[in-house]
């Protein structure tokens, strides 16, 4: 098993190994030196900040210096600290936020984590990640209902190594820009499911979806990619066509989808460079996934030759 | 004495093969600059009046001083208008 560098620091040993648990199973490779400090209390946890990005759950202000980043969960009162130069998110949970650890861990300590990992270089890109049978490594980047996670399946399915279906790690590894990920279920909606004709999977009943593990789909896990290929998928009602982009309009495109880049600006200019060097390093396209792609998976890789 | 123009601190930018693509933290706006818009912003980053810009654009291009000046102006009113540009601290 691949250790997690992000330690956690928590006065309740129940609590401390729960959330052990949690790190230790998205195998994330992260540099050590990152520590999650929980405590859980009754005291009153302050107003949440001032929202200046949100996602389901989770709000996002600057720090109580007016640096760094402060989270706040709104399903149950639970607030995080993350500053601008420290490598340690302090977190403070309310007794009902602990009680629904598991939603807790999925949306507002992911999310956390997600902030510390940018203390060591490491920047969230939504996007699925893979490696071809003759080892180019690709980044599917969009939000979701673009066909990320169909399309990651189908590559598992057809003996490509697969990575995640949707959150990516940006990190400079000397001239080329890796994508980290951690181990979780590639995530299907029914209608992602049904074209994949794949039954079985592990209900995943907070997402409305359906769990597959890529070595459940004959895939392998990678938690490492070095992308040579970046496209940027649509659904479409054709053929699978692939479109080369200008360098420029690639940017525009990683920055769109990696939004974090907008909320710190101490970190804004380095996490924009990683972005800028990955679209030296891959080439980019824009794509559109039509049905055919169900019977010839590898016409992705025809397309960007 | 000519007024001096600083871009806003919350710009950020990209030089992308001489092409810019420019990051406003606190709109969350981004946009892409032309090679020469992307050469003003980044002399932008200490105050600058507009003689300096134009001499930013005559030491990179086979332009006019009059063309020059012309660009500038009309790159000025669209950094203003973008809310792209401060006033000089302690102006």
């Amino acid at each position: 098993m691949i250790a997690t560098g992000i330690a956690v620091q928590c006065a309740d040993p129940a609590l401390r190994t729960a959330l052990e648990a949690w790190l230790d199973g998205l195998r994330l490779a992260a540099p050590p030196g990152l520590v999650l400090d929980v405590a859980v209390t009754e005291d009153d946890l302050g107003s949440p900040p001032e929202a200046v990005f949100e996602q389901p759950d989770v709000r996002f202000g600057s720090g109580p210096d007016g640096r760094g980043v402060r989270l706040a969960w709104d399903y149950a009162p639970a607030v995080a600290d993350v500053p601008a130069t420290v490598s340690v998110a302090t977190v403070r949970l309310s007794p009902d936020a602990a009680r629904h650890l598991e939603r807790c861990t999925r949306t507002f300590l992911t999310a956390v984590v997600i902030v510390l990992l940018r203390r060591v270089g490491w920047y969230h890109l939504h996007a699925a990640t893979a490696i071809d049978p003759s080892g180019q490594g690709w980044l599917v980047a969009g939000n979701a209902h673009v066909g990320k996670s169909t399309t990651a399946a189908l590559l598992a399915a057809s003996g490509w190594q697969v990575g995640t279906d949707d959150a990516a790690f940006l990190e400079r590894d000397h001239d080329r820009i890796v994508a980290h990920t951690c181990h979780a279920p590639i995530a299907l909606r029914d209608g992602g499911r049904r074209l994949l004709a794949r039954a079985g999977g592990v209900v995943l009943p907070n997402r409305g979806k359906v769990g597959f593990w890529p070595e459940d789909l004959g895939g392998v896990w990678t938690p490492l990619v070095s992308p040579d290929v970046v496209i940027f998928p649509t659904v479409g009602k054709t053929r699978t066509t692939a479109e080369p982009m200008a360098r420029k309009v690639a940017l525009t495109e990683l920055v769109r989808w990696s939004a974090w880049v907008m909320l710190e600006p101490d970190l804004a200019q380095d996490h924009l460079d990683v972005l800028t060097r990955l679209t030296g390093q891959a080439r980019c396209f824009r794509v559109t996934l039509g049905r055919d792609l169900f019977a010839r998976p590898n016409r992705l890789i025809e397309l960007v030759t | 004495m000519s007024d001096r123009y600083v871009r806003h601190p919350d710009l950020r930018l990209a030089d992308v093969e001489g092409d810019g693509v420019v990051l406003h933290l606190g709109s969350r706006r981004y946009f892409s600059v032309s090679e020469s818009g992307l050469a003003l912003l980044q002399a932008l980053e200490a105050p600058r009046t507009l003689p300096e810009l134009v001499d930013v654009l005559l030491e990179r291009y086979e332009v006019t001083p009059e063309q020059a000046e012309a660009s500038v102006r009309q790159f000025l009113e669209t950094c203003r208008t973008a809310d792209l540009l401060v006033p000089e601290a302690g102006g």
